[in-house]
């Protein structure tokens, strides 16, 4: 078992050298300095919100900079004016973010594939990302007292869903800005009927106060889907409450407020008693200026 | 070459999740108020909402806020700034066994925070222990200690530890003493010797003490685990910037740490691998820990080509 | 002044009468002690010493405008000669309990003609001790925050505080018993002669020498100089914490606070003697500081010379003994690196010789002793020096990813002209006070010199 996630881990490595190696054999030829770069994503959120993800950058003795405050006109399928998305302009880091506008309901439900092209004024920047409409479905299963996580992929065809085979997602409890898989591995491929099982192996994982965790499955950047995420709570966790008990104690890196006792008990005990007998020989001291006068 | 463009990867990908986590937080909301950074609370929403279109074709609203990339924060107070986020207790495990001194850590950190020309928040030291013990490249950051010597001596409250853990600065209240400078062991603190170059607009920028910026002449700086960043649900930079995937950031609370591509449960990363932390004999308590270098992912000898006579 | 502390009437004291048996008269003293315009060579001592404070201020000014990027220091020496001086300012400033507080207690009268040198010793180095924190911060107008912010944990805040405590309790023992000098001056100087005369009527314009006044005045010098021993002993021992709560090497000590302690006395008692030797060639005081003055406190000065060179065994040995991995390279930079000159002469020249010069009978005379005075102070400068630098140079963790200029510590033209301006100051404040008000208590030689069987209150 550790050998075997020892392999994948070392696997998944490789895959991750090549492909940072890959691509950049492609960038060394065409993306020469100064060159924009555009990146489009779709993403589509719990099978209800969506949008889309614009970013900007050029490439500068090879660093990436964002490039700021440029405008863009996206449209859906076609350049006219009533396919016409939103009009962008890239914040601090290079990105622009547009939702899909309600006029533009009958072409978004015409079609199961669509396309999406930006346009820098008059020139058209990006004109091949399309993605399919999906439809992405988180449960739990718990059979024979073992946990599972069953996520189910379809994809619009022609206002159908049909299943999504070999579709590559990671399956997990959401953390911190991350995924941490719910079973061994570290993402999972849907098989021909679309579905992924997980066996839940992260028991005793802490949760929210009342246990609960929240589990997630995402589609991370696929060609034909692009981003999509659900997510799902289960009370498969261990509550945790966090105690600022800690934060509250009076210890001596506590703030000013917090000095322990012991300290405030000696620091004042010394300085009360070494500042009093000096206000009494203040009052000596006026006392014989009073005689003197 | 390679390590640029994916360092532009890892800084989409993270990026994307600040995102999802925003939307989802007000779909979602009753779902969950205590994970995601991105509750309805901690979001400056604007009232104002928007019609778009939902997948299945349905019209939805939601509020303008949203349709920033990052959706704006509401300012906080000083006074915020120093309590930190509420149930969180900030993590940072670094595999020496994945590290080979390329240093964009270091780069992004110092491009991040406009660190002086020179000074450095995080160093990647070489080292070695004995004549005899092998070599090993170690990024060092501030060890944000659970029993910080440096916050013990400060005398003005300047240098303090958040109930997330992390160990911050108030430029606005130090008073220049270089007492926490002596105190902490691990010389991580750097010291702003003169006028700090900064970009014209970061000057102008208000300043806050989860950013760090814009730094101040003749006060103390050092690495602050970007709750900024954490704040909007990104990794910090160095996080995103290496390439190896040697930084990994987390929640302890949530038992698990991520480098962006990968997340582990941190308590299971330990044990597999026996973590550890520096000085533990000093009696510290650090929130980093350290996998050992063993199974190296890259000879120790192919880092010290990164290594120029000014940054060793 | 020690007439609360004879509880059994004392003897004459005969160690004035040391060319011939009478008592000096009264007016003779006070003919003698008066303070004395400048000569020649004293306005030429008054000229440097203004001209090195002004290179100091001038310093300081750049300092300030530019911040602290002109000096040497750097992320790894965060301090550097500033704290050295702060520390040699903090320990030469305890003498002034050792003179005036101990020795009294101890009912030991011959110290009596010392103890205004010693207390205005004290002042004068606490005064710049506070005011070299103050140039070491890099934000000095944000003093205040020390009081409106601060935070009882850290010892810089102790500092702050047994500091400003030990400065008015020293003002205090410097004050109270100036007041029957200051009917003396103000009688026996005319108006017209005497530029300071106002300055005296308005510090001294009550003291009248009435019975009470006296009662009162003896008590509180009483308590004063019981309060100012553990007031003292506070002040050395907090700055010593302020390294030694540290975890660095050569700082990481239990045995700190006796060890700055004894290294105080030593150069506060060393300074005693040099002022002792200079107002007493300068001001023709021969009668009044005599040879047996300076035997008894060559006496002292080898006692605590030994003492200190106890210690110093005591904080290089033990840690040299065991060697731990992060003292190793330290202790070798000392010992035989590349502080090993300095850290020797501050041994040899600091302890060791002046020890060896005092302990003969010939060695405590005048100029042998004075000489032996200056070999203690300058070595406790540098031993100070080498308190602080050498230890920040060897960090836990290596020194790496910083640039060359980095790693290594030698003070800027500006650091040295602000650490000698201050030395500089702290002399300067003691010659204006010996120009307006009498460095041997008038009053006091005179109740010492005669009979003493009754106060002569028509002083
Ligand atoms: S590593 Fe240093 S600066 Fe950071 S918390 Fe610990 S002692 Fe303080
Ligand atoms: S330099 Fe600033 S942060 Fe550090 S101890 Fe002094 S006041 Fe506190």
């Amino acid at each position: 078992m550790k050998k075997a996630k020892k392999t994948i881990r070392y696997s998944l490595l490789l895959v991750l050298v090549i492909s940072i190696l890959m691509p950049n054999i492609v960038d060394a030829q065409d993306a020469s300095d100064g060159t924009p770069i555009l990146k489009l994503q779709y993403f589509n959120i719990n099978n209800s919100v969506q949008y889309l993800l614009l970013e900007s950058s050029t490439k500068k003795n090879k660093v990436f900079l964002a490039q700021k405050n440029i405008s863009y006109k996206v449209y859906l399928d076609s350049v006219s004016s009533g396919n016409f998305i939103s009009e962008v302009k890239t914040n601090e880091s290079g990105k622009a973010k547009m939702f899909i506008p309600p006029n533009l309901k009958s072409i978004w439900d015409k079609s199961s594939t669509h396309l999406f092209i930006v346009m820098k004024g008059d020139e058209q920047v990006s004109s091949d990302y399309s993605i399919t409409k999906a439809r992405l479905e988180i449960d739990t299963a718990t059979i024979d007292d073992i946990k599972n996580i069953s996520v189910k992929i379809f994809k619009d065809d022609n206002g159908k869903l049909i299943a999504a085979p070999d579709i590559e997602m990671k399956v997990g409890i959401k953390r911190l800005v991350g995924i941490l898989s719910g079973g061994d591995e570290e993402t999972y491929t849907s098989d021909s009927t679309g579905l992924v099982t997980v066996p839940f192996t992260k028991i005793n994982m802490p949760g929210d106060s009342l246990g609960n965790l929240i589990l997630i499955a995402k589609i991370e950047d696929n060609e034909i889907l692009g981003n999509i995420i659900v997510e799902k709570k289960a009370s498969w966790g261990v509550p945790t409450v966090a105690g600022e008990d800690f934060f509250s104690k009076r210890e001596l890196w506590s703030t000013r407020f917090r000095s322990p006792y012991w300290l405030l008990f000696m620091a004042y005990a010394i300085i009360i008693g070494v500042y009093s007998t000096l206000i009494y020989l203040i009052l000596q001291l006026i006392k014989t200026i009073k005689i003197g006068k | 070459m390679s390590l640029n463009n994916n360092e532009n990867n890892n800084s989409r990908r993270n990026f994307l999740f600040g995102g999802i986590a925003a939307t989802t937080a007000v779909l979602t909301g009753c779902l969950d108020n205590s994970h995601p950074f991105h509750t309805e609370e901690s979001i400056a929403l604007t009232g104002e909402k928007v019609k778009l279109l939902s997948v299945n074709g349905d019209v939805i609203e939601i509020d303008r806020a949203f349709l920033k990339p990052v959706p704006d924060l509401p300012t906080l107070t000083n006074d915020e700034e120093r309590k930190g986020i509420a149930g969180k207790k900030f993590v940072m495990v670094i595999d020496l066994a994945r590290c080979k001194n390329l240093r964009k850590c270091q780069s992004a950190c110092n491009h991040m925070h406009q660190v002086h020309p020179g000074q450095n928040w995080i160093k990647v030291l070489g080292m070695e222990d004995s004549i005899h013990s092998a070599p090993y490249w170690q990024p060092t950051t501030c060890m944000h200690c659970d029993e910080p010597p440096c916050v013990k001596v400060c005398p003005v409250d300047a240098t303090f530890k958040r109930q997330d853990g992390i160990v911050l600065i108030d430029s606005d209240r130090c008073i220049g003493c270089r007492f926490c400078m002596a105190a902490c062991p691990y010389s991580t603190r750097v010291f702003n010797w003169e006028e700090p170059q900064l970009d014209p607009q970061v000057a102008e920028q208000h300043y806050s003490c989860e950013s760090s910026m814009p730094q101040k002449k003749g006060t103390v700086g050092k690495c602050d685990f970007c709750p900024d960043m954490s704040r909007k649900g990104e990794l910090p930079h160095c996080v995103q910037a290496c390439p190896n995937g040697v930084f990994m950031f987390g929640d302890l609370n949530e038992d698990s740490v991520t480098n962006g591509s990968e997340t582990f449960r941190f308590s299971d990363l330990i044990k597999d691998k026996a973590g550890y932390r520096l000085m533990e004999d000093l009696g510290t308590k650090p929130s980093v820990y350290y996998l050992p270098p063993v199974n190296r992912n890259f000879p120790y000898e192919s880092g010290l080509e990164n290594q120029t006579k000014e940054t060793k | 002044m020690n007439l609360v502390w004879k509880i059994k009437p004392r003897k004459p004291n005969k160690y004035y009468n040391v060319e011939n048996n009478n008592p000096i008269s009264r007016d003779r003293i006070i003919n003698d002690l008066v303070p004395k315009r400048f000569g020649k060579r004293g306005m030429i001592w008054t000229s440097i010493l203004i001209i090195f404070c002004l290179a100091g201020a001038y310093a300081y000014y750049r300092q300030l405008t530019q911040g602290l990027v002109v000096t040497n220091m750097r992320d790894y020496v965060s301090w550097g000669i500033y704290i050295s001086n702060f520390v040699f300012f903090v320990a030469i400033s305890l003498v002034g309990s050792l003179i005036t507080a101990i020795l009294r207690l101890a009912d030991v009268h011959w110290s009596t003609p010392l103890t205004r040198i010693a207390e205005i010793i004290a002042v004068s180095a606490i005064v710049f001790a506070s005011l070299i924190i103050i140039v070491d911060m890099g934000r000095p107008e944000r003093f205040m925050n020390l009081f409106l912010h601060g935070r009882l944990q850290s010892p810089i805040i102790w500092d702050v505080t047994v500091i400003s405590t030990y400065f008015l309790i020293s003002l205090f023992l410097l004050y109270l018993p100036l007041l029957p000098d200051l009917k003396i001056l103000i009688l026996h100087r005319k108006p017209s002669v005497n530029k300071f005369h106002k300055l005296y009527v308005f510090l001294g314009s009550f003291w009248k020498g009435h019975k009470d006044q006296f009662r009162i005045n003896d008590k509180s010098i009483n308590i004063l100089c019981v309060m100012i021993i553990p007031v003292a002993f506070c002040i050395h021992t907090v700055t010593s914490w302020l390294f030694a709560t540290t975890y660095r090497p050569g700082w990481d000590s239990t045995n700190f606070g006796a060890y700055f302690i004894s290294g105080a006395f030593l150069v506060g008692a060393g300074a005693v003697v040099v002022a002792m030797y200079v107002f007493r060639r300068y001001y023709k005081l021969e009668k009044y500081i005599t040879e047996l003055h300076f035997e008894k406190m060559g006496k002292i000065v080898v006692m605590l010379g030994l003492l200190y060179l106890y210690f110093n065994i005591n904080e290089y040995l033990i840690p040299a003994f065991k060697m731990k991995k992060a003292e190793e390279e330290h202790l070798r930079e000392l010992f035989s690196g590349s502080y090993a000159i300095m850290f020797w002469f501050a041994i040899f020249v600091g302890m060791l010789i002046p020890i060896f010069i005092l302990i003969t009978k010939k060695g405590r005379k005048p100029l042998p002793m004075f000489i032996a005075g200056i070999m203690v102070v300058v070595g406790a400068w540098f031993k100070r020096y080498l308190i602080v630098t050498p230890t920040l140079l060897h960090p836990f963790l290596p020194m790496q990813n910083v640039p060359e200029s980095y790693k290594h510590y030698f003070p800027s033209w500006e650091e040295w002209a602000i650490a000698i301006g201050s030395l500089a100051g702290a002399l300067l404040i003691i010659t204006f006070f010996v120009r307006i008000l009498p460095i041997i208590p008038i009053y006091e030689t005179i109740i010492e010199q005669n009979e003493e069987s009754q106060k002569d209150h028509s002083l």
